[in-house]
């Protein structure tokens, strides 16, 4: 029996494989377990090929996982495009349809013979029961409830919901082609038992979402009431929701004609004196800079969603990378701090999101959320979220006193003004991308610009103090480290946890804040290190280099990046952290051991 | 609106001393705005004021309302977001022509189809005064300037045309060389409700050709009301239009007579009726419970 299962399926666009994905996670989540759901496509919108990958455990997920457990391949031409997104190995169970004629020990697999390889004649099976190929997908869903023990029941139930609006005969022919599915698991019982162990009814109420969704509920909940912004994959699901919900709460969205309005209305809107965001990826980056430097001279609070996708340019727009920290930290020209955040996971987009504009309101500034394709677009079911512990934070509003002598851009202790905003009695003022003086009258003074630079990057000081935008787990004086955030941070998690099984004594920070860089943070986690890894999916390793920019890192500090859409395993990470330990063995003569 | 109460133009003057040349056409245009805002009386509180960059775009800092001096082209897109967070302000926008036709010429259109209750003035001088005399998109066709040596080779850009063109329910020209005509015009735009346009020919003194100063644009300037024009007559509007740059039409060119509903009016008829029985906004998990 299994405490943890991931499967991945492909096929073409029509196949609805990411459907059965869907299905399949829902029903798991009804049954008490956690599941976590990826997708990956082509850029075709319709035909094309296209893939999910659903790990459901008894334990909470930390990421899609590694090499699959189950591969299912509906045509083997597409399952192939996805190259190591869905990696087999020796111990995966590889089902694919019977009319590729493709035989057992033939399948177009190199250098790898898997646990099990069976064909099923899938299609046909549809066809026989449901009388259309189109319920190839639920065949899929009854043979994996046969053969893996899930879903038996909430899969069909979870089916016939979906399809109850459209015939009561449809509904009935999938139960037939489910049943099918079954029958044949049950006929041709796998070699090894890869049931997965009863979740004990630990079910209860679960939250499902995607990262996308849960970043603009978040927002609404974190009192945004202004949304402008572009279609661009994969962030456009923020907008989406926005538009669905935001104006039951006072709010509103505009779509507008490009990136630079979509983000220049947001910044309207926060002038007015409302918490407002944009959403984009790379390509719409790029073309925002020059009002996120407006807004940081202007100190006004804004929210910047940035869904990283491959690039350069049009790059990969439906695949993952984390290429876009150079980009978030260092656009815009000029000499300013722009905090940049990253959650790491559907649950903690939450809260990032929140954090995200409890700095932007309490510093006036913009703020980047760096997510990523992955976190944006996979499914994660989640434990319901306790919303009363997080405190909101809104920006300093004058007193009636500062209003005497308004002074939009005052000096104080803390380099932070009280704000005004359009309709204030008392508080007019000239917001300008020009340097002003106090009052916000425009000035050319060189001195004014140092003093005015002083304040605007000053503040952010109390920012790189604060401990808890950092996650660090393993022992605290361990020699071996690891360094991840974004999509990667939960890979690196699970290797963490399998490479301490094996003795090795390593630690792991996650930041949520990666810029401005919190230095004495990392100089205290790197303090006790002598080798590690800066693990990212950024061929040129952005986040190592701002690192290294800001910090002497310690010598044995290694870099280990590549190209977004080749995920890590934490397979091979726990086998990179084992060389990193024979070198520094080596180097200290035997006299650092592996901890018993 | 809100409650109004006595305002002087005086009122809406700040304490800061203009950039502009000696001359300037600009100084006219915001004594226009003051007189038209005096006139409207809603206090500078409540007033927003958005431009872009550009000689002209130095006009909200003059004025005692709120001003936002943005970046270059991106004014509209900036005083749309602050009229949709709230609609209740009253949203100018102005610049230059190569603000507004140029840099950020993708704009106009679309505030236009959307109809957002926002007047835009710009100070058309068909010239890049700030950066000392390039060629812009208004310069007439084989005026040489600093980046047109030999004489240019493109079009202008027919602002008039162009704004009537996509639909904009308000149109209208005005000119230093008549400010209480410039008053009055900007008065009616700003209680037009729904989007409305002012072009105002406003000399450069540094860099404008002496056709273009306030004596040449006397004598090619004629009052839309003396040739009779009907502002409620859009094709005869666009037949007018046509003319820009060689004629200077004073006036209304086109006023909606049945202005309909403006998109900020609308966000607010939403707000009102999906905000009935919505979740609270702690419990908007709730919208991702699967059972």
């Amino acid at each position: 029996m299994r405490k943890d299962l991931v499967f991945g399926m492909a096929g073409s666009g029509g196949d609805g494989i990411v459907s059965a994905g869907d299905s399949l996670l829902q029903a798991a989540s009804a049954e008490g377990y956690h599941g976590v759901m990826t997708k990956s496509f082509g850029s075709q919108i319709r035909g094309g090929e296209s893939s999910c990958r659903v790990r459901i455990s008894t334990d909470p997920v930390l990421n899609p996982g590694g090499n699959l457990d189950v591969a299912v391949a509906l045509n083997w031409e597409d399952f192939l495009k996805f190259g190591a997104e869905l990696p087999v190995a020796g111990t995966t169970v590889v089902i694919y349809e019977a009319a590729t004629g493709v035989p057992e020990n033939q399948i177009p697999l190199v250098g790898v013979t898997p646990l099990q390889v069976i064909a099923v004649p899938i299609a046909a099976m549809a066809k026989e029961t449901a009388g259309t190929e189109r319920a190839k997908n639920t065949v899929v869903l009854g043979l994996i409830a046969g053969w893996f023990g899930i879903g038996a029941v909430a899969v069909m139930k979870g089916i016939s919901r979906k399809l109850a609006k459209k015939s009561q005969e449809l509904v009935e022919a999938n139960q037939k082609a489910f049943d099918a599915g079954m029958a044949f698991a049950k006929e041709h019982p796998l070699k090894a038992d890869m049931t997965i162990v009863p979740s004990e009814g630990k079910g209860g109420v679960k939250l499902l979402t995607d990262g996308n969704d849960m970043c603009a509920a978040a927002a609404i909940f974190a009192g945004c009431q202004f949304f402008g912004g572009y279609p661009i994959t994969p962030s456009t699901e923020i907008m989406q929701f926005f538009t669905n919900h935001v104006w039951k709460y006072g709010g509103a969205v505009l779509q507008a004609e490009d990136e630079i309005a979509g983000i220049g209305a947001a910044v309207g809107a926060s002038f007015a004196g409302k918490k407002a965001m944009t959403a984009t990826s790379g390509p719409g980056l790029s073309l925002k800079s020059e009002m996120m430097g407006l807004a940081s001279i202007a100190e006004l609070p804004l929210v910047i969603v940035d869904v990283q996708r491959g690039g350069p340019s049009t790059g990969l727009p439906t695949k993952t990378e984390q290429s876009d920290l150079f980009a978030a930290a260092f656009s815009a020209h000029g000499d300013v701090i722009r905090p940049v955040l990253a959650p790491t996971s559907v649950a903690d987009t939450f809260r990032t999101t929140i954090e995200a504009f409890n700095i932007a309101e309490y510093y006036q500034t913009p703020v980047i959320i760096l997510s990523d394709q992955e976190i944006a677009s996979r499914k994660e079911t989640l434990d319901p979220i306790d919303t009363s512990q997080f405190k909101i934070i809104n920006r300093l509003a004058p007193t009636g006193s500062d209003l005497q002598d308004y002074k939009r851009f005052k000096q104080t202790e803390n380099h932070i003004s009280p704000i005004s905003h359009p309709g204030m009695l008392g508080g007019t003022y000239l917001a300008s991308g020009i340097e002003h003086v106090e009052s916000g009258a425009p000035t050319n003074s060189g001195s004014v610009h140092a003093r005015m630079n002083d304040k605007r990057i000053k503040k952010f000081d109390p920012l790189k103090e604060r401990k808890d935008l950092f996650e660090i787990t393993g022992n605290p004086n361990a020699p071996l480290a690891l360094v991840a955030w974004g999509s990667v941070a939960g890979v690196c998690r699970e290797a963490l946890q399998m490479a301490r099984e094996q003795g090795l004594d390593v630690k792991l920070m996650v930041p949520y804040l990666l810029y401005p860089v919190a230095e004495q943070t990392y100089r205290d986690f790197f303090a006790s290190v002598q080798k590690g890894l800066v693990v990212e999916q950024s061929h040129l390793a952005q986040t190592f280099k701002v690192l290294r920019m800001h910090l002497d890192l310690p010598k044995g500090l290694q870099s280990l990046a590549r190209s977004g859409a080749n995920p890590f395993l934490p397979g091979e990470i726990v086998v990179a952290l084992h060389h990193l330990l024979s070198e520094l063995q080596r180097s200290h003569e035997g006299k650092l051991q592996p901890q018993e | 609106m809100s409650a109004t109460c006595e305002f002087q133009a005086k009122d809406y003057k700040s304490d800061l001393k203009p950039i502009w040349c000696p001359g300037c056409g600009d100084y006219s245009v915001v004594q226009g705005i003051y007189r038209a805002m005096a006139a409207i009386g809603r206090p500078p509180h409540e007033i927003a004021f958005i431009s872009g960059i550009g000689c002209s775009s130095r006009i909200p800092g003059y004025t005692t309302a709120y001003g936002f001096n943005t970046v270059h082209g991106r004014a509209l897109p900036i005083a749309q977001g602050i009229k949709l967070a709230n609609p209740d302000l009253l949203v100018l926008a102005a610049g230059g022509d190569g603000d507004g036709f140029s840099i950020g010429g993708g704009h106009i259109a679309h505030l236009i189809r959307r109809n957002i209750d926002i007047t835009y003035i710009v100070m058309d001088n068909q010239i890049y005064g700030l950066t000392k005399g390039q060629l812009s998109p208004t310069s007439q066709k084989g005026r040489t300037t600093c980046t047109s040596p030999y004489g240019s080779l493109e079009n202008p850009v027919n602002p008039l045309l162009y704004t009537l063109a996509y639909g904009a329910g308000f149109v209208a020209q005005a000119s230093p060389t008549d400010l209480v005509g410039m008053a009055a015009i900007i008065e009616e735009a700003i209680r037009y409700p729904g989007f409305a346009f002012v072009n105002v020919q406003s000399p450069c003194v540094t860099y404008g050709e002496e056709a273009q100063q306030i004596k040449g644009l006397k004598a090619i300037s004629e009052s839309l009301k003396d040739l009779g024009h009907d502002p409620a007559d859009r094709l005869a509007a666009m037949d007018l239009a046509q003319h820009y740059g060689s004629k200077m039409h004073l006036g209304v060119f086109y006023k909606n007579p049945e202005p309909p509903a403006t998109y900020d009016a609308q966000i607010r008829e939403r707000q009102i009726q999906l905000s009935q029985g919505a979740l609270p906004k702690e419990r908007i998990l709730d919208l991702f419970i699967k059972k």
